[in-house]
């Protein structure tokens, strides 16, 4: 696989009200990772970096073809450390936690073709561009979440609702992890990105959308999103990984054979 | 009196309004969201009654409700529910007889009031409008900083007892536990180290466990949250993840065999979405060159319930259909969303030429 070129940026702000960035992400393709953690300085920080460092140690023996179990073990992996880290702090200062949410995309080989794996624990979020629009692909582990699919709360009355920062899972936890796991064809996928609830908690999807569609370097893509997260008020660490596919031809066998007789129809060639 | 509540985490539903609370036990599940509608609108005691009794009293064998005004507060508890009311006249516990409908009270001059619901905890967190699972609520001034003036028994526990539950058992048995004095509130939850005064006014706060609480004084800690999980269809089973046998076979028009002992998706160009590490679907990808069949098109999985040890076959909104043709029956367009058991030697036609024969294992 892996002929495939990723092109990719990555932004991260503490924001305008907090003191610490307690975000980390991972840029080291094919595997990124957007880590929101929890607990506040030396605790929130240093759980989402251990995530990052779990899928370091991922990326750098990394097998396509085993992409879901090695995903799964890296999230295990961090899970330890950050209930031992949680438990060494509690023994010394009771009803201290850290804990983190986590966002990662891979590719994979499933059924011999490349694949993006994405997976999610907790309210970051995964949003692809698919045929030039924005949709979020990963669901909320969060109690607003659950009330929109139970039919409760509308989404809009999600975004005012008094619980609607209380997650459901995240790393860390004692009642263990369940990520969910998705898995996308790569031709599915314009572009791709991970990011903090900082980002997604400040600006409107349309804006998302907006900002993806018009800037095209994921770099900046990446910057602008962060940037207008802090302008509209920075109340949370926001972080944006922005991943392009570039050179990929969709459904070749279909767009190739249009795409030469509509050549040849107006070079006047066989009609 | 200060309506400032508090809560330890529990089973029950609490719908908290800005000034009635409704109490439900965990049965009364369906009733939450339609009270909750109602107590966000800031709706009165009896607006809130008035839905609570909508479904009848028969199937409402437990609940409790707490009306706060300017100056008296109104006690309605049916079943397990007992309350302790502290107020300037003295200290009173409310709890129907059994036998009765309900036990109803006004109190002026309330103080406090505790209703236990379930357990003994120790009710030290925030409790704000919204809905949360509790075992126990209490309202007014907490017991530590200012002791009811009126009862003894209502005095603070000992700050340096460790295990105020057990005392408050072994020295007052029977009913008289509803009115023993309150545990002393948990220490206050810390983050990060000493010292750190991150203000960190939003953030996120897992419910995953019940002392893990929010830093920003809005958001609140409750119990796991299994009972919000997405209903199964009623009358379903819910299908296994992964069976260690196959059910079937699937054979496919493009050469492809594949064994149903896990979800099979069909399409264009497949998606699978939200699943587990462990029950990671197959994903057939099939050509379709005239674009008749939908990126994920069927979907194909063991069966569960009346259906299991067959393969039964969704439709998952696909553009132009599928059609099944079970052997002996005529062909039929697959219904949307409405899942068909397969016999072997049923065929299915996705259109652009592919079809998938279902054969034993």
């Amino acid at each position: 696989m892996l002929d495939v070129d990723l092109h990719h940026g990555a932004s991260t702000d503490v924001g305008l009200v907090r003191k610490v960035n307690e975000d980390s992400y991972l840029v080291a393709p094919p595997v990124f990772v957007v880590a929101d953690g929890m607990g506040g300085h030396s605790g929130g920080d240093v759980a989402s970096q251990m995530v990052v460092e779990e899928f370091e140690r991922l990326a750098e023996s990394y097998d396509p073809a085993r992409g879901a179990e090695l995903v799964a073990d890296a999230f295990a992996r961090a899970q330890a450390r950050i209930v031992d880290y949680g438990d060494a702090h509690r023994a010394m200062q009771p009803g201290w936690h850290a804990g983190t949410t986590a966002v990662v995309a891979v590719l994979v080989v499933d059924d011999g073709t490349t694949k993006w794996l994405l997976a999610n624990l907790g309210d970051s979020r995964i949003y692809r561009i698919v045929d030039g629009r924005l949709e979020q692909v990963s669901v909320d582990h969060s109690v607003v979440q659950e009330l929109i699919d139970s039919g409760h709360i509308t989404a809009e009355e999600a975004s005012v609702h008094p619980e609607r920062h209380v997650i459901t899972r995240a790393l860390g936890s004692p009642e263990g992890i369940h990520p969910d796991f998705f898995l996308l064809p790569i031709g599915s996928v314009e572009r791709l990105l991970l990011c903090s609830d900082g980002v997604t908690g400040m600006i409107e999807d349309a804006e998302i959308e907006q900002i993806l569609e018009s800037v095209a370097d994921p770099r900046d893509a990446a910057d602008a999103l962060v940037r207008a997260a802090v302008a509209a008020g920075g109340r949370d660490n926001a972080t944006a990984v922005v991943v392009d596919v570039v050179g990929l031809v969709k459904d070749a066998t279909y767009d190739s054979q249009r795409q030469l007789e509509s050549l040849e129809s107006k070079l006047g060639g066989r009609q | 009196m200060r309506t400032e509540a508090r809560f330890a985490p529990g089973d029950w539903y609490a719908v908290v309004g800005d000034s009635v609370t409704v109490l439900l036990p965990v049965s009364q599940r369906a009733r939450v969201a339609a009270l909750w509608d109602l107590a966000d609108s800031g709706a009165a005691a009896d607006a809130l009654l008035d839905a609570l009794l909508a479904g009848g009293l028969s199937s409402l064998d437990h609940f409790a409700l707490v009306a706060h005004d300017d100056d008296a507060t109104r006690l309605i508890v049916r079943g397990a529910p007992t309350a302790t009311v502290s107020s300037t006249g003295g200290q009173e516990v409310v709890a129907a007889a059994p036998g009765t409908t309900w036990a109803e009270q006004v109190t002026t001059g309330v103080t406090s009031v505790r209703v236990t619901l379930a357990g003994e905890g120790s009710a030290d967190h925030p409790l704000t409008a919204g809905v949360a699972r509790v075992s126990v609520v209490e309202y007014g001034t907490p017991s530590t900083s200012a002791p009811a003036t009126s009862s003894g028994a209502s005095a603070g526990a000992p700050a340096a007892d460790p295990r105020p539950e057990a005392a408050e058992a072994a020295a007052d048995p029977g009913p008289e536990v509803a009115a023993a004095p309150r545990p002393e509130p948990a220490a206050p939850m810390q983050f990060g180290a000493p010292g750190d005064d991150d203000p960190t006014p939003t953030g996120e706060t897992p419910v995953v466990e019940d002392d893990w609480s929010d830093r920003d004084g809005q958001t609140q800690a409750g119990a796991p949250r299994a009972d919000f999980d997405r209903p199964p269809i009623p009358g379903q089973e819910v299908a296994p993840d992964v069976v260690p046998q196959p059910v079937a076979s699937l054979v496919f028009s493009t050469g492809d065999v594949v064994a149903v002992d896990r979800t099979v998706l069909v399409g264009r160009a497949p998606e699978a979405r939200r699943f587990a590490s462990h029950d990671q679907p197959h994903v057939v990808t099939v050509p379709s060159p005239h674009q008749e069949i939908s990126s994920t098109h069927l979907e194909i999985r063991p069966g569960a319930g009346a259906d299991h040890g067959s393969a039964i076959a969704t439709d998952l909104g696909s553009t132009n259909g599928t059609v099944v043709a079970q052997p002996g029956l005529d062909a039929e367009d697959l219904k949307p969303g409405i899942a068909v058991s397969l016999i072997p030697g049923a065929v299915l036609d996705l259109g652009d030429g592919v079809t998938i024969q279902v054969t034993n294992p």
